[in-house]
């Protein structure tokens, strides 16, 4: 055990040097880390606790849009049975359950055909890829009745799609120019998680996330009488196609043509402007080039008549057409401050979100309670440190003290040379988890060292005594360790957030505490005991 | 050059007749495990918004508030069950500092505020509110859980402590005589629930952090149980014909110096980050220094004797242990 060959020294020396220049970027200023080699620039990421910022959980309303889907599905059917000759149908339906398209033919012998025309619909998820997958599945029921359903697959293609554009329109609302270090990323099934750090604006980034930023224009119904819309809609009694939409800020609404071509997606760019005349906020908007021929179409079509202006269900404004548009821009006027405008150009800018988001989780630490965390950390570990080095020393006398004084700095040394490395996190309860290896590091020496001091107290000469001891005390430091390493690596995997943090240093305190006794402390207990070879143990 | 340690601070060979306290510790053992069970299903655990869903926010007015100020305010609003509690933070006592943390119960998540909307309605409310009738304040931090979120948390930190405790038995099978896993288990059941019923005792809050405290807890009890255990092992061969009893305790008074000297350095440690170490990791620490006592404890007066009980079999379980030795 006490023999080292030369190229086994040059690895374990290789091995703590390494650790020792991956540490070093965590101890020097930036200027002078710039100049180190790139391997060798990485420091320890602070996680949000520590550096401050907000982490939340977005739940993306999938239901919504699975819905929407069904819907559309339903149109696609009328619209394929409608241009089939002679095909007519009872119903066609989205079911009760919310999961089907279901309807039912008016005449038996038309089912071939019916069948045949829905299977044509059914096209594959993703024609790039060899599978072999349907976005719909076709079933008879009965003579007459048909059930279409979404298949699984392609319900999972319109989560991934949905879930990639929100972080998409996400990315581009809260970080518009693409400065802040933040992480969107999606979690599970059907959430994103996002990070942004030193939020100071918490309050405006959740009002990004909860605005859909749904755009479009509506021709308003001439019957459309505040009060007499009001009524209507309470009762019900809307004629088909139209629509009941609240204003934005006066009191009642205004009766709305449901239809429409003129969508968020119309839009090229926007941006927030005065009113040439009249100096109020404005936001200005240009469509791209198919939006504006409809759009100067309806115009011109519609001298004198109303359009409204919707976002997110709510009527920002409901102009009267005095001319015709057909540049394809124009400007939006509510009643905007120079903020609001803006607000509002971003986000038409960055686009609608396909689904609504809901915050189900939230957490905001400030910068100052991050170094505040920070520098409480850092003295409890300093004082720690100091406690347990004295107490080596108190209990092995100088010599062995030392020795396992240097294992345990060395300890520390690769932790934080592993932790730059891997690009881990480190948190709150990281700190915690170092602390706490400060103090159950040293485990391992104080196993060695009883046990040479046993062996030595049953007679055994010093070298005899120091090789019998490390041989014998492997078996319980490998058995010790490893079952905590099976209680951290299962809160790795089980754990969340900040915790799993803590569980990253602990694994890795562990696995270092055993390289640094059983492998560092060594070498240099041999290497003392060649160089002097003594009589008895100063143990 | 003489080197001589100042303390011995162990006697080289204790001779504690620690299993002959085994029946004073069984006592005292199942005392406590009745206590705790019984304290954990009457009173329950203060847990935190982990596992309750709900609002926490520690505000910072910039000067000293009145604390009863802003419990009227929250109260005007409407919020039952609102928690307040001034905090001053460590080593800056100094700066007059004055963080006020209000806690806000989980709120009901009808169809209307749709899912967890609804804890972030009462943020919004709640700020609106203090800005109006107490003063601008900075936030020092915010959560806010909803109620989908905690109940994952908790069906997960569940999962995590049994999981863990299952690995571990598999792992002690694998290495040691059945006995040896059984105890060991036993052990730890014995400390994560003596763990829950002085949390249930002290109503700290128990949270996440908590969870990872307990599985640390799992992990280093059964670090000393594991020490002791390979000792048993190790003289069970060595004094083939010394009756059990004598064995365990010739073990245990082996490890103990090492067993002291461990639990010592750790809760050095851990004394220094329950001080110093912030508001955030006390009971992170709290949780640990007891779990320090509680693991040591158990696997010299819990773990061992349980061998006996077990009616452990002698010279069967030589085999692998002695190669690797």
């Amino acid at each position: 055990m006490l023999f080292f060959s030369k190229w086994k020294i040059t690895f374990i020396l290789g091995a703590v040097l390494l650790g020792l220049f991956f540490a070093l970027p965590n101890a020097l200023s930036p200027e002078m880390r710039e100049k180190m080699p790139a391997p060798f620039q990485r420091t320890l990421n602070l996680g949000l606790d520590l550096q401050g910022g907000a982490h939340m959980l977005l739940e993306v309303d999938l239901s919504s849009v699975l819905a929407q889907a069904l819907d559309n599905e339903r149109e696609a059917i009328r619209q394929e049975f409608r241009e089939a000759d002679r095909l007519r149908t009872e119903f066609i339906r989205v079911n009760e359950e919310g999961d089907a398209v279901v309807g039912r033919l008016r005449n038996a012998e038309d089912m071939p055909k019916a069948l045949e025309l829905l299977r044509k619909l059914s096209v594959a998820v993703d024609p790039t890829s060899l599978s072999t997958d349907k976005t719909t599945k076709v079933e008879q029921e009965g003579e007459k009745g048909f059930k279409v359903t979404i298949t699984d697959a392609n319900i999972e293609s319109i989560q991934a799609r949905t879930i990639a554009q929100s972080i998409e329109v996400l990315r581009k609302r809260i970080d518009p120019q693409g400065t802040t270090e933040m992480t969107l990323a999606r979690e599970g099934d059907d959430r994103i998680l996002l990070q942004v750090p030193g939020a100071k604006n918490v309050g405006e980034i959740k009002d990004r996330i909860n605005k859909t930023a749904n755009l479009s224009f509506h021709m308003v119904r001439k019957e459309s009488g505040s009060e007499a819309a009001m009524r209507l809609a309470a009762e019900g009694k809307l004629p088909p196609g139209a629509i009941f939409v609240l204003n934005q800020d006066d009191p009642g609404g205004l009766i709305l043509e449901k239809r429409t071509k003129i969508t968020g997606e119309c839009l090229k760019s926007s941006s927030e402007g005065l009113h040439p005349t009249a100096n109020y906020p404005i936001v200005n908007f240009s469509f791209n080039i198919t939006c504006a021929k409809i759009f100067g179409k309806l115009t011109s079509e519609n001298l004198g008549q109303r359009f409204a202006v919707v976002l997110d269900n709510e009527i920002i404004t409901a102009p009267r057409i005095n001319g015709a548009i057909t540049g394809g821009s124009g400007y939006i006027e509510g009643s905007f401050t120079i903020e609001s405008a803006r607000e509002l150009s971003l986000l038409l800018n960055a686009g609608a979100l396909p689904a609504k988001l809901i915050i189900v989780e939230e957490r905001t630490v400030s910068a100052e309670l991050g170094k505040d965390s920070i520098d409480a950390g850092k003295t409890a570990s300093i004082i720690g440190l100091i406690g347990v080095g004295f107490f080596m020393w108190l209990s092995y006398g100088f010599r062995f003290g030392t020795v396992a004084n240097i294992a345990l700095t060395t300890n520390i040394v690769l932790i934080a040379g592993a932790l730059s490395l891997m690009g881990a996190t480190l948190t709150l309860p990281g700190i915690a988890g170092i602390i706490l290896t400060i103090g159950m590091a040293v485990d391992a020496n104080v196993l060695i060292f009883e046990r040479i001091r046993e062996e030595a107290h049953l007679g055994r000469p010093p070298v005899n005594a120091i090789e019998t001891g490390y041989r014998r005390s492997l078996a319980p430091i490998l058995d010790a360790n490893i079952t905590t390493l099976i209680a951290a690596v299962t809160l790795y995997f089980v754990g969340s957030g900040p915790v799993r943090g803590f569980a990253v240093t602990l694994a890795i305190g562990i696995v270092m505490s055993v390289f640094t006794a059983v492998v560092v402390a060594r070498l240099i207990t041999s290497t003392w005991l060649r160089r002097t070879r003594p009589k008895t143990l100063p143990i | 050059m003489k080197d001589i340690s100042l303390v011995k601070l162990m006697p080289k060979e204790p001779r504690v007749p620690f299993i002959n306290m085994r029946v004073v510790a069984a006592i005292l053992s199942v005392i406590a495990l009745i206590a705790s069970v019984f304290l954990f299903t009457t009173r329950g655990l203060n847990y935190g918004i982990d596992f309750t869903g709900g609002t926490v926010i520690e505000l910072d007015f910039g000067q000293e508030t009145d604390l009863e100020l802003v419990r009227t305010a929250v109260g005007e609003m409407g919020f039952d069950g609102a928690t307040f509690q001034g905090i001053t933070p460590p080593l800056e006592a100094n700066k007059n500092y004055e963080f006020i943390r209000v806690g806000i119960p989980l709120q009901p998540e009808t169809e209307e505020t749709g899912g967890s909307e609804a804890q972030q309605i009462a943020l919004r409310t709640i700020e609106a509110g203090l800005t109006e009738k107490v003063g601008k304040f900075e936030v020092y931090s915010q959560d806010v859980v909803g109620s989908k979120v905690s109940g994952e948390l908790r069906t997960k930190g569940m999962l995590a402590v049994g999981l863990a405790l299952l690995m571990v038995l598999a792992y002690i099978w694998f290495r040691f005589e059945w006995q040896f896993g059984l105890g060991a288990v036993i052990a730890l059941f014995h400390d994560v629930l003596l763990t829950i019923g002085v949390f249930s005792l002290t109503q700290i809050e128990f949270n996440l952090s908590i969870i990872a405290a307990i599985l640390t807890i799992v992990g280093y009890s059964l670090n000393d149980t594991v020490i002791v255990y390979d000792r048993i092992r190790e003289n069970l061969r060595k004094y083939k014909t010394k009756p059990l009893p004598e064995v365990l305790n010739l073990s245990i008074n082996d490890t103990l110096s090492r067993t002291i000297l461990t639990s010592l350095t750790t809760l050095l440690a851990l004394v220094a980050l329950y001080i110093l170490g912030g508001a955030g990791l006390r009971g992170f620490s709290f949780a640990m220094i007891w779990g320090v006592f509680v693991g040591t404890y158990s696997s010299i007066f819990v773990a061992s004797p349980l061998l006996l009980l077990l009616k452990l079999k002698r010279g069967v379980n030589t085999g692998n242990a002695e190669a690797k030795a």
